[in-house]
């Protein structure tokens, strides 16, 4: 019997951190195409059930899709199988919170010294811009030739500033040194929906 | 192997991943994916069609080999009968909405050569009634390519 107490002791602290934080999905690991696609499901399902708007979910949902395959793109942690590179596996976390009706969308993923200057940079300038600015460079973006280190056309980022409904929030931890010498970074970003 | 059409296919070298003949065109079915929408391209009834939801892995190669097929349909077509395009997408990611651009572009740069002699693409374009993003998309496809004859299709929820 104390086994059972025990367990459900952990269940209860668990739940109870997950409540106060408002925490209404949260998942930690390697991310592929697949799991994005299964994750996909459950996210709809849990803000579906969460009691979100048809709008608000489609914008959630969007935001989730951005985020997951941004992990999949630009993480610095990959999963290698033995003899097969093709299917990508970057290592990541999301969770999604809903505070006073506001949806809020967290991922964090490892990331190279270049690859953060160029996160940087790009959320810097987006953070300065009105919507209906961003919403042009949107649209010139959408006209423009692909960035050739892009994997999402240069539209990822610009996506989920159009659908948030505050400036996207971002922050980049100290590099620190890998066995090479590569600076490594934790990148996190927090969309408001 | 046994099946021609695979034999085909590796003639065809650049296209080997899609069904596509040297003389005629074949029609082109992708069957949905949890992340690709169901492809019907039925060239040879001068209807194609999108449904689903786009956000594949590596959206350039997913839709880079549908616009290929797509192109040469439009280059090989001699036919003056209207193309009727029915696109059903209730979600695509950033790197879908850029590849889409391209696939209307190409359709649109055919309806433009056919001016005149009658070549005309009908896009229905359909989206949720709430859905102010699909919609906008859609009004940006009217403004950058006008040769399109456009109608936006407002579906109940």
């Amino acid at each position: 019997m104390s086994g059972m107490n025990n367990i459900q002791k952990q269940w209860d602290d668990f739940h109870s951190y997950v409540e106060r934080r408002d925490v209404i999905f949260y998942y930690v690991g390697y991310f592929s195409q697949t799991i994005i696609a299964a994750m996909a499901d459950a996210v709809k399902l849990r803000v579906e059930h969460a009691g979100a708007v048809a709008q608000t979910r489609r914008k959630l949902f969007s935001s989730f899709i951005e985020m997951a395959q941004n992990i999949v793109h630009y993480s610095a942690d990959s999963y290698e199988k033995e003899g097969n590179s093709e299917a990508s596996m970057r290592h990541g976390a999301v969770f999604i919170s809903l505070t006073d009706d506001r949806y809020y969308l967290h991922c964090a993923n490892p990331v190279n010294a270049d690859v953060a200057e160029k996160l940087r940079e790009k959320l810097e300038h987006l953070r300065s811009l009105t919507i209906d600015e961003i919403k042009l460079e949107y649209k010139e973006t959408l006209r423009a030739e692909t960035p050739a280190d892009s994997k999402g056309a240069g539209l990822g980022f610009l996506t989920m500033a159009r659908d948030a409904s505050a400036p996207l929030e971002f922050e980049l931890s100290p590099a620190t040194a890998d066995d090479n010498g590569n600076g490594t970074s934790m990148f996190y970003l927090r969309a408001t929906i | 192997m046994q099946d021609t059409s695979e034999n085909e296919k590796t003639t065809t070298g650049a296209t080997a991943c899609l069904p596509i003949k040297n003389e005629h065109m074949d029609n082109l079915f992708i069957a949905a994916s949890p992340s690709s929408p169901e492809v019907d391209f039925r060239f040879d009834e001068r209807r194609l069609s999108l449904k689903g939801e786009s956000y594949p892995e590596n959206a350039a190669q997913f839709w880079g080999d549908i616009i290929t097929a797509l192109r040469r349909f439009l280059t090989e077509d001699t036919d003056s009968a209207a193309v009727t395009v029915n696109v059903a997408l209730a979600y695509f990611n950033s790197s879908s909405t850029k590849m889409l651009f391209s696939l209307f572009g190409a359709l649109n740069d055919k309806a433009k050569a056919g001016t005149g002699t009658g070549t005309e693409i009908v896009l229905n374009w359909y989206h949720d009634e709430d859905d102010d993003t699909i919609f906008e998309f859609g009004q940006e496809l009217m403004e950058d390519f006008p040769d399109l004859v456009f109608n936006d299709h407002a579906v109940k929820s």
